[in-house]
């Protein structure tokens, strides 16, 4: 399967820090390598701050990265205009109360991305209909405006909107963060159907694992900056390497009866991005942590050709088979 | 539960909101108890006035909104005759509250210290070094490494864990016998929640303190809540264990819930899960029909004739519902839906 996106050594520092404060560099990626094939979709977990939303708005264009390349469909990303890239790859935010324009109506809101490229009148209005059904709008809501919508058919509004002019890519930028429990699921089922029926390629920014595990072919996971475990998502629900994904994998409380609140073992804080550890940036938050972990950052180690991580002591390493100091 | 380890009762509570027009009636007839050492969970989603029982527990909510409750105690104490200036002893003292957003609860313009100190001082004959040794020492109690820096850091200066931290902190400064908790960790990272649901359920049963958390989130209910209070449209919908309502949900709304969140290792990638048709609708006048009629798949005739009574459900439990109550007239599948717009379909043909 040939990749539609693919991240090379994806790079990006802010400066921080203003009026009398020393300006610092805030490297929000390092070297990020991350590839999506035609059709699958990728989900991108993480704590705040660890970098999911930069990765978005690179891939969407909207900042740029300070190195590294990007290509989709093979071609660097620079070299669509703004135009031919919104054809390519379109979000859908987390909040549809804020991500949604109060004095559009919803035919408005959804055909916005075709009358931006030039195109209207009868073919345009017939196709947001036929979108409209398609995402589960009811028929009469199409007139209405945001403000009488329920969150839920909000998020289907983004989704369409999205929809509309075929894009390749879908970056879903925790689409369901913001939506109460029994409308997640609507749209869940939407995003999973969507997908199928028209071989979308999508990013899933989440934090929440059990909507990664849903709807995501292969999971990244992200920490500071940089992806510490990637492979199929089976692979990483079920033999996760990377200390860190096996933490994030545990914080998930699931609804059920007898349930323990977990043994977290990450007792130290999410460290400052502009000040990162040394080694291993996970290392003062790891119970595995050695003396190695502080002073090298572990390279990338494949565990076969789909699963990668980071990591001098990963979970299925018997203590004879590592690495000595 | 025996009265003398009942910290709080609440009977027959309820909230009027007068609007142009007409009134809402965002909470009708809750009833709530919370014992010594225990925890209860208020579950429902946005709108089923969860948020606004705990304000009237607090007594915070605004002048306008119409409390009214048959009974609403304190340990032996009626808080519904309390006067404005009991109130403020009350809160703070005897009863405590953990907000959502650290950053909004707390004041950006003060210090830490100075606002953990004025706290002790509203309530305690206490000089200022006691009260900062005091904060200084629940600091510590709450895991915050350093807490003496922390004392003097304004919360700007603190991540959204560790301002929770201090939440908590404040909330244990005069050793409340409750404390309430509305969404203490969905502003917060899923590694952080894990650990403040940990200190929390920790320093619980440490002090014995009554617990009420109010939370969306079942995940969160399971780890924390030994009973559980299921709220829809103002009303209590189901009460019983958290084991026994999770195992085996008794009102269809609480069905509809467990059924709705997918579980990494049980539910398939891409399984259709299950959803509760509908919207939650506005909350006025009185009642004429079960509440939750318009979402239910296995609503009937009956459902439509008069409001619903909360019966025995046994075992302890309650419901507000007239399906048996053993469970044998579920079905698993009904929540498994075509989609919205021909749900929809479904339930207005239905109405007609």
């Amino acid at each position: 399967m040939p990749e539609v996106l693919t991240m090379r050594g994806v790079t990006r520092d802010y400066s921080v820090g203003s009026g009398f404060a020393r300006k610092q560099t805030l490297r929000a990626l390092r070297g990020v390598d991350l590839g999506v094939e035609r059709g699958k979709t990728l989900g991108l977990v993480g704590e705040s701050g660890c970098g999911k939303s930069t990765l978005a708005k690179i891939l969407l264009g909207v900042e740029e990265p300070t190195s590294g390349e990007v290509l989709v469909g093979g071609k660097p990303i620079q070299s669509y205009d703004r135009i031919e890239r919104a054809r390519l790859i379109q979000p859908v935010f987390q909040d549809p109360y804020s991500s949604l324009n109060p004095r559009m109506t919803v035919e408005a809101i959804i055909a916005a991305p075709m009358r931006v490229r030039g195109e209207g009148g009868r073919s345009l209005q017939a196709k947001v209909h036929e979108l409209a059904g398609e995402v589960g709008l009811p028929r009469h809501l199409v007139e209405a405006y945001p403000s009488q919508l329920s969150g839920g058919q909000r998020q289907r509004v983004a989704i369409a909107r999205a929809l509309i002019g075929e894009p390749e890519i879908l970056i879903c930028d925790e689409p369901t963060s913001a939506l109460d429990v029994s409308v997640q699921s609507q749209i869940l089922n939407l995003l999973h159907n969507l997908k199928r029926q028209l071989n979308l390629t999508m990013i899933l920014i989440s934090h929440n694992l059990a909507v990664v595990h849903h709807l995501a072919d292969d999971v990244a996971v992200m920490y500071l900056g940089q992806i510490v475990e990637r492979g199929p998502s089976r692979d990483i629900f079920e033999a996760a390497r990377h200390p860190y994904s096996d933490a994030l994998l545990k914080a998930v409380l699931p609804p059920r009866a007898g349930v323990r609140l977990p043994e977290m073992g990450l007792e130290a804080e999410f460290p400052s991005p502009v000040n990162p550890p040394s080694g291993c940036t996970f290392h003062p938050r790891c119970q595995k942590a050695r003396a190695l972990c502080a002073e090298q950052a572990p390279c990338r180690t494949d565990a076969d050709a789909e699963h990668s991580y980071r990591c001098h002591f990963p979970n299925n390493l018997k203590d004879e088979e590592c690495p000595q100091v | 539960m025996s009265d003398d380890t009942r910290i709080l009762s609440v009977r027959g509570l309820n909230v009027q909101i007068p609007i142009p027009g007409s009134t809402l009636w965002p909470v009708r007839d809750v009833n709530i108890d919370v014992g010594r050492g225990e925890t209860v969970a208020v579950v429902g989603e946005s709108g089923c006035g969860k948020s606004l029982t705990a304000l009237a527990i607090m007594g915070l909510l605004p002048r306008q909104a119409k409390v009214q409750s048959e009974a609403l105690r304190l340990n032996a104490e009626s808080l519904a005759e309390a006067s404005p200036k009991r109130w403020r002893q009350l809160r703070g003292d005897r009863i405590a509250m953990i907000f959502q957003d650290p950053m909004t609860a707390l004041d950006p313009c003060y210090r830490i210290g100075d606002q953990m100190c004025e706290i002790l001082q509203q309530h305690r004959k206490i000089s200022r070094s006691a009260a900062m040794k005091r904060s200084l020492d629940l600091l510590g109690k709450v895991g915050i490494p350093a807490p003496e820096e922390r004392l003097k850091q304004y919360p700007h200066q603190l991540s959204g864990g560790l301002r929770q931290r201090v939440m908590i902190a404040m909330a244990l400064l005069c050793e409340p016998e409750l404390i309430i908790a509305d969404e203490p960790t969905t502003a917060l990272d899923v590694t952080i929640q894990a650990q403040i649901l940990r200190l929390l359920r920790d320093i619980q049963r440490e002090t014995n303190i009554g617990l009420l958390l109010i939370t969306h989130d079942l995940g969160v209910v399971a780890g924390m809540a030994d009973r559980i209070v299921v709220m829809y449209g103002g009303e209590v919908v189901e009460v019983g264990t958290c084991d026994q309502v999770l195992a085996q949900p008794l009102h269809p709304y609480t069905e509809g819930l467990v059924r709705s969140i997918p579980v990494p290792g049980e539910t398939e990638q891409g399984e259709a899960l299950g959803y509760i048709p509908g919207i939650v609708p506005r909350q006025v006048g009185e009642r004429t029909a079960c509440g939750f009629v318009d979402r239910c798949p296995y609503a009937t005739s009956a459902c439509r004739e008069e409001p619903i009574a909360m019966r025995d459900a046994g075992d302890g439990r309650l419901m507000r519902c007239i399906l048996p109550t053993d469970g044998s007239a579920r079905d698993p599948d009904v929540w498994i839906l075509p989609d919205e717009t021909s749900a929809q379909g479904a339930t207005n043909s239905g109405s007609l």
